[in-house]
């Protein structure tokens, strides 16, 4: 099995097709896509490899059949609103996503894990191809925990984010859809990479990305600061996530937030929106987030339910 | 993207025993971005009569009021108020005048008739956004989560419910369908239409 | 009042005289007195509207002169007066009926029908180049508000409605017949005669099922309206009756 990149280096489409057929009997012969490499091939032979459409351009037939940007109408749709945002402070990292799973208007599932946790102290977001984040980050934990056994150290966040970078990369124009956050805790502290699908890979303090990202972006920008307590640090995740998850269509449902400290990353909890909306964190009634929750009797948009109770 | 789903929003309407209920949800929207959460899609049409307007807010408010211009002049010139189904097909005509070039709103109408006898009868119907009228037995349906919520009520729905048991049915119904919807949601209004009175209560809702 | 079509000269024909009355309707209801008499008496059950028939000659195939006519299954409209202004009348009645079932999914209640045939009498009497229908109808119908109601509109376009009237010729006489014999539970059987009788007053040559038209009303009973389902034709409330009914009506 070669990479993909050989695969497509002859010329001929007849030749190409049966290089692919051959490459799915192989698969179907090779024990190693079962028992311990569960899917993920056998990695001494590189990058794991997949069947594609017997045709002569399995990328233009894959554009035109699944979830592409630019095709709304496609057949395949693959869960595309999300919100997550990651921002660096004193304290550590702070990351916090939404859990809504949308296919078109259809509210697929709340109750996604759209943080993939890599190892102990490796991160990663999930917004784009659902089963493309999952994928690679495992993918992308598994050379982690080989780079530890070959260096006897862990593996930094720019390094780990970069071996993401180039292996979506290159597969670049086939598909992939991912926008995610690479966020850990290395030898050079608290660290945050954005890598995409396009091979964006950026480093930086605070990002937010998916549908709802504005919406977050509004109100991390206006709260953040380096010297956050962990406490005002962990509210301004989930505030910003509720407000994405208000406004945005395609977010919603529950927030789950991540800190990662020195020893690691370490899991805050799971808040449902509508409680942050009408309660707040500490679950008391009348001090959630909802604007119409705090303004309630205070104005003649909103006045007090007993003045409108119609019956 | 379809125009019918760019502001969101969806309307139920079911039957009872000598009661309709009518309900919509709250959310105006402009695509994925959540406007208001206050947008009421439902309006009286007489004392017996509600009709839900989900689809495109703008023709929204054109056609109510168009409704309340024909309205207003048949009870002026039959000097009698106008029946459920004489309503249907008034809103069936308007829509079809527009055959080539319609509202992108599928009425949904909810009211009691009045029976020869001087019983009352309840009385439900919705239209395409081009006038086709659907008289329905148990429940009608439009907008964005009308899949969603033909899932739910096809499950809880039963025949002959008391006022306050298709209160509770509909408010149901309505709820868990628009959670599963991206466009619909953001509060909801319920109004159970019965011989005496008509009960409108605001629900808590998901918020997201 | 000048029009962009008719220039300047195109005035009304129907104009005040300097005492105010509109001569033109005057002179289009003596045209109506000369006309044969009609009838209508609303009973305890319905309505009968009757009229007397004439042709200019034996020869006229008289089974094919209506006087009589069904607007839609709940409304029926006699006249007297000049039958082609009726004629119109009836055709633009037909088409109203019509397009307000179009609109509502149901007929005209009695009211609405004559006030849209009044209001296309009425414009006669206010535009350029038209003159007044020379008629008058009596408009009888059933409606599910109303029950059943008889209108009476004229030339000017105004309309009352009456428990009995008459119109034509012997109208003055027909009347006075009918405020003697009219009580209010008549029944639609003794209406039906009475109408009749009232015919016969002043009536010119023999009186047969080919000299009379008779059109009735009759009111469903509740048991009728109540199985109505969503979608079903309403069944006639108006019908004319038929040469062998009115023969046997005049027996008896």
């Amino acid at each position: 099995m070669n990479s993909l990149a050989e695969k497509y280096s002859t010329t001929s489409p007849l030749s190409k097709l049966r290089k692919a057929q051959q490459l799915a009997e192989d698969e179907e012969l090779s024990d190693a896509m079962w028992g311990s490499s569960a899917g993920f091939g056998s990695l001494a032979k590189g990058i794991p490899s997949f069947t594609v459409a017997p045709v002569p351009d399995p990328a233009a037939f894959l554009r035109l059949h699944t979830d592409d940007h630019a095709d709304p109408n496609c057949r395949i749709k693959i869960q595309h609103g999300t919100t997550t945002l990651a921002f660096r402070y004193k304290g550590g990292v702070i990351v916090a996503v939404d859990s809504r799973a949308t296919a078109g208007s259809y509210v697929a599932s709340g109750t996604v894990k759209k943080v993939i946790e890599i190892n102990p102290y490796l991160l990663g977001t999930m917004a784009g191809g659902a089963a493309d984040c999952q994928y690679w980050e495992t993918y992308l934990g598994m050379h982690c925990r080989l780079h530890e056994l070959r260096n006897r150290e862990r593996i930094s966040v720019s390094a780990a984010s970069k071996y993401l970078s180039n292996l979506v990369y290159s597969y670049k124009g086939m598909g992939l859809s991912m926008g995610t956050m690479i966020c850990g805790w290395d030898k050079t502290g608290p660290c945050i990479f954005y890598v995409d699908s396009d091979g964006t890979r950026l480093k930086g303090d605070l990002f937010s990305v998916g549908s709802g990202s504005t919406f977050a972006y509004g109100v991390l920008d206006q709260g953040y600061h380096w010297d956050l307590t962990d406490e005002e640090a962990q509210e301004l995740g989930r505030r910003s996530i509720y407000a994405a998850g208000h406004r945005d269509a395609f977010s919603g449902n529950t927030c789950n937030l991540y800190h990662v400290k020195q020893d690691g990353w370490h899991f805050i909890g799971n808040y449902d929106l509508s409680k942050l909306h009408y309660e707040g964190p500490n679950n008391v009634a009348g001090q959630g987030y909802g604007y119409d929750v705090r303004t309630e009797g205070r104005t003649s948009a909103n006045p007090p339910p007993a003045a409108t109770a119609t019956a | 993207m379809s125009i019918m789903e760019y502001n969101g929003g969806s309307v139920v309407a079911m039957v009872g025993k000598d009661c309709v209920a009518i309900a919509s949800d709250l959310r105006l929207g402009n695509q994925a971005l959540g406007i208001s959460s206050n947008f009421q899609k439902i309006f009286p049409v007489t004392d017996r009569i509600y009709v839900g307007l989900p689809g495109l807010a703008t023709d929204l408010s054109t056609l109510r009021e168009r409704f309340r211009f024909r309205v207003n002049m048949y009870t002026i010139k039959e000097e009698r108020e106008i029946e459920p189904e004489t309503f249907a097909r008034l809103v069936s005509s308007t829509l079809y005048e527009h055959r080539f070039g319609p509202y992108f709103i599928e009425p949904v109408i909810a009211g009691l008739s009045k029976t020869p006898s001087g019983g009352v009868e309840p009385f439900i119907a919705a239209t395409d956004l081009i006038g086709c009228l659907n008289f329905a037995k148990d429940f009608v349906v439009a907008g964005t989560a009308s899949a969603k919520i033909f899932g739910v009520a096809e499950g809880l729905w039963e025949p002959n419910l008391e006022p306050e048991d298709l209160f509770e049915t509909i408010s149901q119904t309505l709820m868990n369908a628009v959670d599963r919807d991206a466009f619909s949601g953001w509060g909801c209004m319920v109004h159970v239409i019965t011989k005496d009175r008509v009960i409108t209560r605001t629900l808590k809702a998901r918020m997201d | 009042m000048a029009n962009a079509n008719g220039g300047a000269y195109s005035y009304s024909l129907t104009v005040f005289s300097p005492s105010g009355k509109l001569v033109q309707i005057e002179h289009a209801l003596a045209a109506v007195s000369q006309g044969t008499t009609s009838l209508g008496i609303k009973a305890s059950n319905g309505i009968v509207i009757a009229t007397e028939k004439k042709s200019s000659s034996i020869l006229v195939d008289d089974s094919m002169l209506d006087k009589v006519a069904v607007v839609c299954p709940n409304i029926g409209i006699v006249y007297s007066g000049m039958g082609p202004d009726f004629r119109v009348l009836i055709a633009k009645a037909r088409k109203s009926a019509q397009a307000y079932w179009k609109m509502y999914g149901e007929y005209p209640p009695t009211r609405v029908l004559t006030q849209e045939i009044a209001a296309v009498m009425q414009e006669a009497t206010q535009s350029g180049g038209v003159r007044p229908y020379g008629v008058s109808l009596l408009v009888a119908g059933w409606d599910i508000t109303r029950g059943p109601t008889l209108y009476q509109v004229d030339p000017s376009g105004s309309f009352w409605a009456w428990k009995a009237s008459a119109i034509g010729k012997n109208m003055v006489n027909a009347k006075t017949f009918l405020e003697k014999r009219y009580n209010d539970d008549i029944s639609l059987e003794d209406a039906i005669h009475t109408a009749l009788l009232t015919l016969k007053e002043g009536f010119e040559g023999q009186m047969t099922e080919k000299t009379i038209e008779i059109g009735v009303v009759t009111v469903p009973t509740t048991a009728e309206l109540e199985g109505r389902q969503i979608g079903d034709r309403p069944k006639p409330t108006f019908r004319k009756l038929s040469e062998e009914e009115v023969r046997d009506y005049l027996a008896l």
